[in-house]
C-alpha cells in the first residue's frame, strides 16, 4: 500500500490561487486506505479551502469533488472527461502515480499534487502505518527471516547489525527497532541462522536504468509465443 | 449458449438510493413481540431525549389506549429485550406509563367524522371491543357497543383490580370513545345476533371475553363459601364486598389466583394462602406481581393441590395432597403427580378457585365452537361460521392478554372494513425484516453496564389497606435515564456504498464493540444484529461508505446545522458561537433549558444524538458558515452509554484544530466543554468561553487593521 501525508494547507493554496475553477479529486484505493485522499479527505479539504478563503477575505473559489476508483489507470480517468471541461485546474489527492496518470490522460489540465507521497507501507493499528518496502527490485527477504534491512535499517546495510544497536534499539533513534536485531531473532526461531554468517555482495544499482518499466505480457512478433 | 436474459452493464443496473431518503432500520425484537408492534425503540429514544410529547404521540400511532397499557400491559417487550442479555431488560412499560403521564395523554382528544353509513355492532366491552370501536369509528363507521354489565370496559372493569389498573383509567378511555361519537349501550347484553342483523347493523363483532371459571372437579365444590375467581374479582370490582372471613386459600398459579389473593388481603382478610400444584418455575403469573403479593403477605404453597371441600358449621375444611413433578406434558411444563399419602387438612372461611376461565357464548348466537369453549374463527380475517360475523379476544382465545385483545380489535376492525367495502382482505404486509440473533459475548462486555431503574411502588404495609395504585411514575431524570439504557436495536450501521469501501478496515479498527468483520471474499461485513449504533466508524469512513440505517441519524446533524446558522444569519449578536450538544444528556435532562436563560446571548445549540456521531467536516463547517468560536459538551461520562465518546470527539477536535491553525485561527476557537454539572457553573463555562472568543476576534480584527 502506497503511503502518503497531505500537503500544509497553505502550499496547496499557493498552488491553486491563479485558477478560480478547481476539480479536488479523490483516489479510491491506497490514498482513501491512508487517509490522505479519500472522499472524506476531498470534502475536509474543500470545507478548508473554503474557511481560509473566507477568514482572509479573498474571493472564493468554486470547488467541486470527485473521487475515482484509482487515478492510476486511464480507464477510471475517463469518467472525468466531462467533469475536467468545467474547471482550470486539477488538485489531485492521489499519490504521484495518480498526478502524472492525470497530466498524461489531461494534457491541456494544470494537475498538482496535494499530498506528499511518502513510502510503501502497512498499517500497525488504527492510524499509524511503517514503511516496509523499497522496491529495490532485488528483494532478498528470503535470506533476512522475512524482515527487510533496506527500509528497516537505518542505514540499509545488507550484512547487519552494526555496532550501533543497544538493547535492542537503533542508534539513530530509540524509539526505532534495530531491524538487524530483529531479523537475527526471527532467523534463529526458523533455526536458520547460518543465513547471518553468509556475505551479501552489495546491491548493483546499476542494473536497471530508471524509470523501470516491467512487461509480462509475452512478445509474440519476436517469436517468443507459441508457434 | 445464448443467456435469454437482457445483460444490463452493472453500472447502469445499480439503483442507487440518494443519501437520506430510505429506511434501512430492522424491526427491533421488542416490536416483533409486541402483539400491537408498536415502534417502542422509537418511543424509548425520544423519551431518552427528553422529547416526551413527541413520545406519546408515537405509542398513540400504535396503540389506542396506552393508559391503559401503561399499567397493565404483561410486556412481552422486556422479555425480548436483548439490553437483558447485557444487564436487565428496559423497563419499556414503566417508560409508557410516563410518557403518559408527563405527555399530556388526558388532553389527547381523537376526533373521528363519519364516512360511511354501514352500522356495526360490537357485542362485549372489554379490550378487544373497545380497540375496535376506536378503530372503525376512526375508518368512519358507525359504532355501537353492547355490554351486559352497567359500566364499560369487560375485565379491565371487572377482572383487573384497581390497585392495578385504576379505574379513572377506563372511564376517561370509554369517554373519549363516546367523544368520538361510538354509541354505548350498558346493561344490554345481547341475545341474538339475528336480533342485530334485524336493528340495522351490517357486521357484528363478538367478544364477549371468558368469564366463567373453571371447576376444579372435587368433592364439595359448590359449598358455600366457595367461589371462582372471575366470580369474585366481579363482585369486588362492581362494588360488592363480599363476606370472605378470615382465612382465604386461593387455588391457581395464574394473574388471576394473584389478583385474587390480592383482592382478598385489602378486603381484610388476615391470612391468605395460594395452592399452586406445581412449582415456582412453572408458574404462569407475572413474577413482579407474585413477589409483590408475598411481600403483602400472601403465603404461596407450591406443590399441593386440593381434593376435598367439606362444609361444617363455622368454616371449611380443605383437604390437600402434595405433588411431586414428573415427566413434562404437552405444554412442556412438569406434570404434577400425586404423592402417595400426604394428605393433609386447613381450615378456611372461603376457597376461591382460579385455575382458569373459558367463555359462555350464548347458544342463540349459532357459532361454531372450538376447544375450550371458544369461538372458531379463521386466524387471518377473524371471520367465523356466520356470514358477518366476526369474533376475536378472550371468547376465541380463551384467557389472554390485553394488549393482545387490544391487538385483536384493531385487527378486527380492518377486517370488518376489508369486508364493508368489499376489498380483498389485506392481511400481509410487506413488512421491514426483522433483527434476530443473539449479542455476541465480545460485544456485550465492551456495552456499558447500566442497572435498570424500577420506578418507585407503595410500601407493601400502606398498599393493603386500600386499593389505590401500587405503582409509581418515573420522575424526568429517572425516565431519560432509562430511556437511555436502550441498544437501539437494529438502527446501526451500514457499508451502503460497497463499490467505495476500500476494504482499508478503518471501521474494524475503531468499533469499540468488535462488530465488523472480514467476510467471505475479503469483504467487510457490518452484522446489524450487532451494531451499536455509535457512528464512529461512520465519522471515520475514508470513503465515506458507511451510513446509518435510520435517515434522521443521518440528516440530523447537517439539518440543525443549516437551520441553526440560517437563524442566526438574522440574528445581530456577536460573535457567533455554535456549540454541539448532547441531546440525551443535556437536552434530555433540562441541563439546556436552564443555560438558554442563564448564559450571555450568541450561542447557538446543534443538538446531536451524541457527540461520537459529529464529524470533523460539520465542526469545519459551522466555522465555515461564520461561526467565530465552536464548542462540544457531550452528556458528562458517568450518563453516557459510550465509553469512549470523549475519545473520538478528541480526535476529531485535533483533526479541525491543525487546519484552524493552517489557517492562522487560533485553535482554542474549538473547544470540548464539560456543561453536565461538575464543579462548574455551565453558565460560567459557556460566558468564559465567550469571553475568550470575543479577545480572538479583537485581536483578529487589530490584526486585520495592522494589514491594511
Amino acid at each position: 500500500m502506497i503511503i502518503a501525508e497531505q500537503k500544509p494547507l497553505e502550499e496547496i493554496r499557493r498552488m491553486i490561487a491563479p485558477y478560480e475553477r478547481v476539480l479536488i479529486l479523490g483516489c479510491g484505493t491506497c490514498m482513501t486506505v491512508c487517509g490522505a485522499g479519500g472522499e472524506r479527505e476531498v470534502s475536509l479539504l474543500k470545507a478548508a479551502l473554503q474557511l481560509a478563503q473566507a477568514r482572509n477575505g479573498e474571493q472564493a473559489n468554486s470547488f467541486t469533488e470527485y473521487t475515482v476508483k484509482r487515478q492510476c489507470d486511464l480507464e477510471f480517468l475517463d469518467l472525468l472527461a466531462d467533469r475536467v471541461q468545467e474547471v482550470d485546474a486539477v488538485l489531485s489527492l492521489g499519490c504521484g502515480i495518480g498526478v502524472q496518470t492525470l497530466v498524461e490522460r489531461f494534457p491541456d489540465l494544470p494537475t498538482f499534487p496535494g499530498v506528499n507521497t511518502s513510502f510503501m507501507g502497512a498499517a500497525k493499528e488504527w492510524g499509524v502505518w511503517d514503511e516496509r518496502c523499497a522496491a529495490c527490485g532485488e528483494c532478498r527477504l528470503g535470506d533476512t527471516g522475512g524482515i527487510c534491512p533496506i527500509t528497516r535499517c537505518t542505514k540499509g546495510i545488507l550484512n547487519g547489525p552494526c555496532a550501533g544497536a543497544k538493547h535492542g534499539k537503533c542508534e539513530a533513534s530509540k524509539e526505532m527497532d534495530c531491524a538487524w536485531i530483529l531479523i537475527y531473532q526471527q532467523l534463529e526461531r526458523l533455526g536458520q541462522l547460518e543465513r547471518m554468517r553468509r556475505y551479501y555482495p552489495p546491491r548493483n544499482y546499476q542494473v536497471i536504468p530508471r524509470p523501470h518499466r516491467l512487461v509480462i505480457k509475452a512478445d509474440i512478433e519476436a517469436g517468443g509465443g507459441h508457434a | 449458449m445464448i443467456s435469454s436474459s437482457v445483460d444490463i452493464p452493472v453500472r447502469h443496473r445499480r439503483i442507487v438510493p440518494r443519501q437520506g431518503s430510505f429506511d434501512h432500520t430492522l424491526v427491533p425484537p421488542c416490536q416483533d413481540a409486541c402483539p400491537l408492534h408498536m415502534e417502542i425503540r422509537e418511543y424509548v429514544d425520544l423519551i431518552a431525549q427528553g422529547r416526551v410529547l413527541e413520545a406519546l404521540q408515537v405509542i398513540r400511532e400504535g396503540n389506542p389506549f396506552p393508559s391503559i397499557c401503561a399499567y397493565v400491559c404483561t410486556h412481552p417487550c422486556e422479555e425480548a429485550c436483548r439490553r437483558g442479555q447485557v444487564d436487565n431488560p428496559i423497563a419499556i412499560r414503566a417508560l409508557k406509563r410516563f410518557a403518559v403521564e408527563f405527555g399530556g395523554d388526558r388532553m389527547v382528544r381523537p376526533e373521528a367524522e363519519t364516512k360511511y353509513e354501514e352500522k356495526v355492532a360490537i357485542a362485549g366491552s372489554g379490550p378487544a371491543g373497545l380497540a375496535a370501536a376506536y378503530y372503525l369509528r376512526k375508518l368512519g363507521y358507525p359504532v355501537t357497543i353492547f355490554e351486559a354489565h352497567s359500566e364499560l370496559g369487560g375485565m379491565l372493569r371487572v377482572g383487573i383490580p384497581k390497585y392495578r389498573l385504576p379505574r379513572e383509567v377506563v372511564d376517561t378511555e370509554v369517554q373519549r370513545l363516546t367523544q368520538m361519537g361510538v354509541e354505548i349501550r350498558a346493561n344490554s347484553p345481547v341475545i341474538s345476533l339475528d336480533l342485530l342483523f334485524q336493528m340495522g347493523y351490517k357486521a357484528v363483532f363478538v367478544t364477549v371475553g371468558a368469564h366463567q371459571g373453571l371447576r376444579l372437579g372435587i368433592e364439595g365444590e359448590d359449598s358455600p363459601g366457595v367461589v371462582d375467581g372471575a366470580t369474585f374479582l366481579r363482585e369486588v370490582n362492581l362494588g360488592l364486598k363480599p363476606a370472605i372471613g378470615e382465612r382465604v386459600a386461593v387455588v391457581g398459579g395464574g394473574n388471576v389466583a394473584i389478583d385474587a389473593a390480592r383482592t382478598a388481603l385489602r378486603l381484610g382478610a388476615s391470612k391468605v394462602s395460594i395452592l399452586y400444584r406445581r412449582s415456582r418455575e412453572e408458574m404462569p403469573a407475572d413474577p413482579v406481581e407474585v413477589e409483590q403479593a408475598q411481600e403483602e403477605g400472601v403465603e404461596i404453597q407450591f406443590l399441593v393441590a386440593p381434593t376435598k371441600v367439606q362444609q361444617d358449621t363455622k368454616n371449611l375444611t380443605l383437604t390437600c395432597i402434595r405433588m411431586e413433578l414428573g415427566e413434562p406434558d404437552r405444554s412442556g411444563r412438569r406434570q404434577p403427580v400425586p404423592v402417595q399419602g400426604s394428605e393433609f387438612s386447613v381450615a378456611i372461611d372461603t376457597l376461591i378457585t382460579a385455575i382458569g376461565q373459558a367463555p359462555r357464548v350464548p347458544e342463540d348466537f349459532r357459532l361454531r365452537i372450538g376447544r375450550g369453549s371458544t369461538i372458531r374463527v379463521d386466524p387471518l380475517t377473524l371471520t367465523t361460521n356466520r356470514e358477518a360475523v366476526f369474533a376475536g379476544g378472550d371468547a376465541v382465545t380463551g384467557p389472554a392478554t390485553v394488549t393482545q385483545a387490544l391487538a385483536t380489535g384493531r385487527q378486527a376492525a380492518l377486517r370488518i372494513d376489508d369486508y364493508l367495502r368489499h376489498r380483498y382482505p389485506a392481511v400481509s404486509k410487506p413488512g421491514r425484516q426483522t433483527l434476530t440473533g443473539d449479542l455476541q459475548p465480545k460485544t456485550i462486555e465492551m456495552i456499558r453496564k447500566h442497572n435498570r431503574l424500577e420506578p418507585p411502588v407503595l410500601p407493601p404495609e400502606t398498599r393493603t389497606k386500600e386499593f389505590a395504585a401500587i405503582e409509581l411514575v418515573y420522575d424526568w431524570e429517572s425516565a431519560v435515564r432509562e430511556g437511555r439504557r436502550c441498544l437501539r436495536c437494529g438502527m446501526g450501521a451500514e457499508i451502503l456504498f460497497q463499490d467505495k469501501c476500500a476494504t482499508c478496515l478503518t471501521c474494524l479498527r475503531v468499533c469499540p464493540y468488535h462488530v465488523p468483520f472480514v467476510g467471505e471474499g475479503g469483504v467487510i461485513q457490518i452484522p446489524a444484529d450487532q451494531c451499536q449504533a455509535c457512528g464512529v466508524c461512520v465519522g471515520e469512513c475514508p470513503a465515506k461508505a458507511i451510513t446509518l440505517r435510520k435517515p434522521r441519524d443521518r440528516r440530523q446533524i447537517d439539518g440543525e446545522l443549516d437551520h441553526v446558522i440560517k437563524a442566526a444569519g438574522e440574528s445581530k449578536v456577536k460573535p457567533l458561537i455554535v456549540g454541539f450538544c448532547c441531546q440525551y444528556g443535556l437536552y434530555g435532562t433540562g441541563t439546556l433549558a436552564n443555560l438558554w436563560r442563564e448564559s450571555k446571548a450568541g450561542i447557538w445549540v446543534v443538538p446531536v444524538l451524541c457527540v461520537g456521531k459529529l464529524e470533523s467536516e460539520q465542526i469545519l463547517r459551522a466555522f465555515g458558515m461564520g461561526a467565530e468560536g465552536v464548542f462540544i459538551a457531550g452528556c458528562g461520562q458517568e450518563q453516557c452509554a459510550r465509553e469512549n465518546t470523549a475519545f473520538w470527539v478528541q480526535q476529531r477536535i485535533a483533526k479541525v484544530r491543525k487546519v484552524l491553525t493552517q489557517i492562522g485561527m487560533e485553535p482554542q476557537r474549538l473547544q470540548a466543554v464539560n456543561l453536565s454539572g461538575g464543579e462548574d457553573n455551565p453558565a460560567a463555562v459557556l460566558d468564559r468561553f465567550t469571553e475568550q472568543i470575543g479577545e480572538f476576534c479583537l485581536a483578529s480584527a487589530i490584526k486585520g487593521e495592522v494589514r491594511t
